[in-house]
């Protein structure tokens, strides 16, 4: 710190950086001197506090372990605990909440009983999201369509789902995951972070911190949205859920636009080659670097990384976003729909690609799951946008020999309630949030094949056989991919913090090939 | 033979049996001790003896369930039988013991008394069990005799003692206690068994010991099966139903652990009705509702699933052979055992080099997990360009480390047939999208650790890829689009979705 000019003291005060201390207590202060240092700034102009409350969670950090750990880290590879059965994962998340009931979860007996309320047994004491809560009756809406049995696992699949039904053999549906959050934006974090609350890193951030990259060129962690279909209700998807929370921002998704150009600004604007780049670059680094040890804020670090990142990501992108090599049998595979940017079947085949490429965790987003009312308008629509997809990148996956490494996972947030939100008629009918059950599914690396893992009851209500909660969930994923979820912890606010969070999760070894 | 008839029987055999007494008395006089009080223990042993012998063959275990009753008193039978079992092994304990303290000596008679006791008791709830829950296997059968021989050995084991004691008989009572511990043994063991199961013990047995065991004698039926019945519906039934149904128990004289044996049914008629599932008992009790009295399997042992039902019923449907390879409609994952991870050696030592390679080439050697003998993956991703057969080459160094060869997309061509064949702990190998053609695929046959290779997308014919066929750990191949196969073609499907066909159980 500088001394005041007016100052009469004139003692120098000690730089504790000079001080014949250990280096990771000299990190701890350079740490604290972040918080004050960006105070300091802040308390000059009112506004900056505005800043500083946007950026806080950056900037106002309560870890001191991103310092000591960067040196290890900068996004190079780190050894799973034990040899794992997948290296990379790809995770279709279907956000809104699919029907388990019209997809996944077959109840014959259910056609018999529409219309007539569901006992008061089935639902208990649950309370209710506020849109059903006032309801005067829960009339029991069978699902519109039909079911069949596919594969050798003889799997009852919806109608909805021509395709993803011939992959029932690789599959491994879990038919009792359930949840604590009743509402998109918790029950989304939860699934996702773990945790109801934002602020925790996601799935992918932490598959990032834990095992690192396999490919220098592209990020460890890319996230795909899928093209909003107006039609369709769809719950808002923020950064939140691909966000590293209090781990290095360098381990946070990194997400292809939709539309256009996959990464906005990639390419070089006219005049500027690559090695004016490159020098442009070097300079910001150094500049950077300076900062870095001026104030050993390790998000420093992460910005000089993720410049380099884009830097070499200008030649990797474009390469991976194009599909001209593709040969004729990967359109018949995927559908016309796949050459269209944006639409689910194209994200596929790009997280396919990924997978090739080494990408260590894909997620797809597809909205619009979320239907409370209009079923049979919505449902038929969502499933056409995604089954062929799923089926084409799961068999498209097997054949190239990736499905032996990677791990694909396709869930929602929550569930829906079999019985009707609104009026139920023959032709249609809605269902709201559910979170005691809900189907998901994985396929590939590390999970037994042709299998149905839980039940439930008759209703498709409660689960009765091998509940799997999200932190069970995501346990198994990790384990999937060599890491025990225990040990990956970092250490933030006093509490190792972990994927699971702080109630004893298990791997479902039920799960598990 | 129901029980009146067994009173009436009992009545006869008290009458008649003064004079037979006497008679025996009379001629037991001419070798048997002259003390009149040993010469009756003597005799009514020697009854007694006959007696059990007798039993089973007069009241025969004829697989039928009987009285209630007697299966509630019969099933305390495993809990009495270990009380002898404890006995009897204190017996030579305490008389070898009273070597050295005398009053132990006491203590052993009165504990071979007690054995003889418990014997009695187990040997009479045993056969109450065996008769009320109608078992009649063989195994039930040696149990038994297993038992009624003990029990009267240890009779005469306290008969010969006191001469023992006395000093007037030396050799007979150790060698009829020596008899009587094998005797227990093998009963034991035969009890056990049907209980647990034949291969109880040896299940878990390290292999060394099984050769041992069995003097290195291999079973002929140890090939691998092919038929459907013994790769699918046998290991059920084995798994399910043969506790009680097999060779052991056999109740109600059904035994299921052969093909012959469960066409033979049981004492109720055939189980299974070649073609016609619907008139298969086998078939019918399984499938009843779980509470049903006669719901198979009995008494709450885990039912088959549903899976294991269908491919029962599609067996019988088409004609229950005992040869048949395939069912159709019924296709199973074969569930075969990969090759667990051979451990590599300490490279630690070639640290420093590693990574000057890595910083020189690009490609990495990256470890598989924490656990160093995991071995090391060969990363080529970020160079896979300018990684060609000289690149590879120089990696021959730290071949036997290397278990993973990610050579996807590189330039390598068929050259690299000989340096890869010196990676000789390789599990997987990448070649996906290179520009070999397999000429000299043959070089690998040397990597027996080799589990995964892919050759997607190169230019492999069918003939280049046959010596593969030999490798036998080699079990995932992937050719996709090349000569070799072609990519395969995609159904289409009816637009089901848009038409929203409805459920056809609610449009009824």
């Amino acid at each position: 710190m500088k001394q005041h000019p007016l100052c009469t003291d004139t003692e120098v005060e000690q730089n504790v950086l000079g001080l014949p201390v250990p280096a990771g207590l000299k990190r701890e202060w350079a740490a604290l001197q972040t918080r004050r240092h960006f105070l300091g700034r802040s308390g000059k102009v009112l506004g900056w506090a505005a800043i500083a409350s946007l950026l806080g969670d950056q900037a106002l950090r309560g870890d001191t372990q991103g310092a000591a750990t960067m040196d290890a880290a900068a996004g190079g590879f780190k050894p799973p605990l034990f040899a794992p059965k997948a290296k990379r994962a790809i995770y279709l998340f279907m956000s809104g909440g699919p029907s388990q009931v019209d997809m996944w979860d077959y109840k014959p007996n259910l056609a018999a009983q529409f219309d007539k309320d569901i006992p008061d047994s089935v639902r208990g004491a649950q309370q209710l999201t506020g849109m059903t809560s006032g309801q005067a009756r829960f009339p029991i809406a069978p699902s519109h369509w039909g079911f069949k049995q596919y594969g050798s696992s003889g799997t009852w699949v919806s109608d909805l789902m021509p395709y993803t039904g011939r992959i029932v053999d690789d599959m491994t549906i879990i038919k009792s995951t359930n949840t604590d959050a009743i509402n998109h934006e918790p029950a989304i974090m939860l699934m996702n972070t773990g945790n109801m609350n934002a602020g925790k890193p996601c799935l992918g951030a932490w598959l990032s911190y834990g095992l690192g990259s396999m490919n220098d060129n592209l990020p460890t962690f890319m996230v795909l949205q899928t093209k909003l279909n107006q039609k369709e209700d769809n719950q808002p998807v923020s950064s939140r859920l691909w966000s590293s929370g209090f781990l290095s921002s360098q381990y946070a998704g990194v997400g292809l636009r939709s539309q256009g150009d996959p990464v906005l600004y990639l390419t070089d604007p006219n005049g500027v080659d690559r090695d004016v780049r490159r020098k442009m670059l070097d300079a910001v680094n150094e500049i950077n670097q300076q900062t870095y040890e001026e104030l050993g804020d390790p998000e420093t670090n992460s910005r000089i990384s993720q410049y380099e990142m884009a830097y070499r990501m200008q030649m990797s992108v474009p390469e991976l976003a194009d599909l001209s090599k593709e040969p004729q049998s990967t359109w018949d595979l995927y559908g016309p729909e796949a050459k269209e940017p944006g639409t689910f079947a194209y994200n596929c085949l790009i997280a396919r690609r990924m997978a090739e490429r080494n990408v260590r965790f894909t997620q797809i987003y597809k909205r619009g799951w979320d239907m409370h009312g209009n079923a049979t308008g919505l449902l038929p629509m969502l499933c056409q946008e995604t089954d062929r997809g799923c089926y084409a990148l799961v068999t498209d996956l097997k054949q190239r020999g990736l499905l032996d490494d990677t791990l694909v996972i396709w869930a929602g947030e929550f569930g829906r309630t079999v019985y009707s939100q609104g009026g139920l008629t023959k032709e249609n009918y809605g269902r709201d949030h559910h979170p005691r059950c809900f189907t998901t599914w994985m396929a590939g690396g590390g999970v037994r094949p042709g299998t149905t893992y839980g039940e439930t009851d008759d209703f498709s209500y409660n689960v009765v056989k091998d509940p799997v909660p999200v932190r069970d969930f995501n346990a198994t994923i990790l384990h999937c991919l060599g890491i025990d979820h225990n040990k990956l912890t970092y250490k933030f606010q006093g509490l190792d913090q972990k994927l699971t969070g702080t109630t004893p999760a298990s791997v479902v070894t039920g799960l598990l090939a | 033979m129901d029980w009146k008839n067994l009173s009436a029987y009992w009545s006869k055999l008290k009458s008649g049996s003064r004079g037979a007494f006497q008679k025996l008395d009379d001629f037991s006089r001419r070798f048997l001790p002259t003390d009149r009080t040993v010469r009756t223990i003597w005799c009514a042993s020697f009854l007694l003896s006959l007696v059990l012998l007798l039993l089973p063959l007069v009241i025969r275990l004829d697989g039928k369930t009987h009285a209630d009753w007697q299966q509630f008193l019969g099933r305390f039978h495993p809990l009495m039988v270990h009380l002898p079992i404890g006995f009897i092994v204190l017996v030579p304990l305490l008389e070898i013991g009273s070597k050295y303290r005398p009053a132990l000596r006491e203590a052993a008679e009165f504990v071979l008394g007690l054995s003889f006791l418990s014997c009695l008791g187990a040997l009479t709830l045993g056969y109450l069990l065996a008769y009320g829950s109608g078992a009649a296997g063989a195994g039930v059968s040696r149990h038994m005799w297993g038992g009624i021989a003990l029990t009267i050995g240890v009779l005469l084991c306290l008969l010969a003692r006191p001469y023992w004691v006395s000093g007037t008989v030396t050799r007979v009572y150790p060698t009829m206690l020596m008899c009587v511990m094998l005797v227990l043994v093998w009963a034991a063991h035969e009890g056990g068994s049907i209980t647990h199961g034949s291969n109880y013990l040896t299940k878990y047995m390290p292999p060394t010991l099984v050769r041992v065991a069995t003097l290195g004698i291999v079973h002929a039926n140890t090939a691998a099966p092919t038929s459907f019945y013994a790769k699918h519906i046998n290991p059920i039934l084995d798994a399910k139903c043969v506790s009680c149904h097999g060779e052991a128990e056999a109740k109600g004289g059904l035994r299921l652990d052969s093909y012959e044996q469960m066409m033979r049914g049981g004492k109720d008629g055939a189980v299974i009705v070649p073609g016609k599932p619907e008139e298969s008992l086998l078939l019918q009790r399984v499938t009843l509702p779980a509470d049903h009295k006669q719901f198979m399997p009995a008494e709450g042992k885990p039912p088959l699933t549903s899976e294991q039902i269908s491919w029962i019923k599609a067996w019988v449907q088409q004609g229950a052979s005992a040869s048949a390879t395939t069912i159709s409609g019924i296709s199973i994952r074969e569930e075969t055992p990969e090759l667990p991870r051979m451990p590599v050696g300490d490279y630690s030592a070639l640290m420093p080099e590693i990574e000057q390679m890595q910083k020189g080439q690009g490609a990495k050697l990256l470890p598989v997990s924490s656990k160093a003998t995991d071995g090391l993956v060969l990363n080529t991703e970020d160079v896979s360009a300018n990684f060609g057969d000289t690149q590879l080459a120089a990696f021959e160094k730290f071949a036997p480390y290397i278990v993973e060869a990610e050579l996807g997309r590189t330039v390598v061509t068929n050259a690299s047939f000989d340096t890869l064949a010196k990676f000789t702990h390789l599990r997987v190998l990448h070649l996906e999208d290179t520009a070999i053609t397999g000429d000299g695929l043959v070089k690998l046959a040397p990597l027996t650790q080799l589990i995964y290779l892919n050759l997607s997308g190169t230019k492999v014919t069918q003939a280049a890829i046959a010596p593969l066929a030999a490798m036998k750990n080699l079990h995932h191949v992937y050719i996709y689009n090349t000569p070799a196969g072609p990519a395969p073609v995609v159904a289409p499907v009816e637009n089901v979705a848009q038409a929203g066909v409805p459920n056809s159980d609610q449009a009824k």
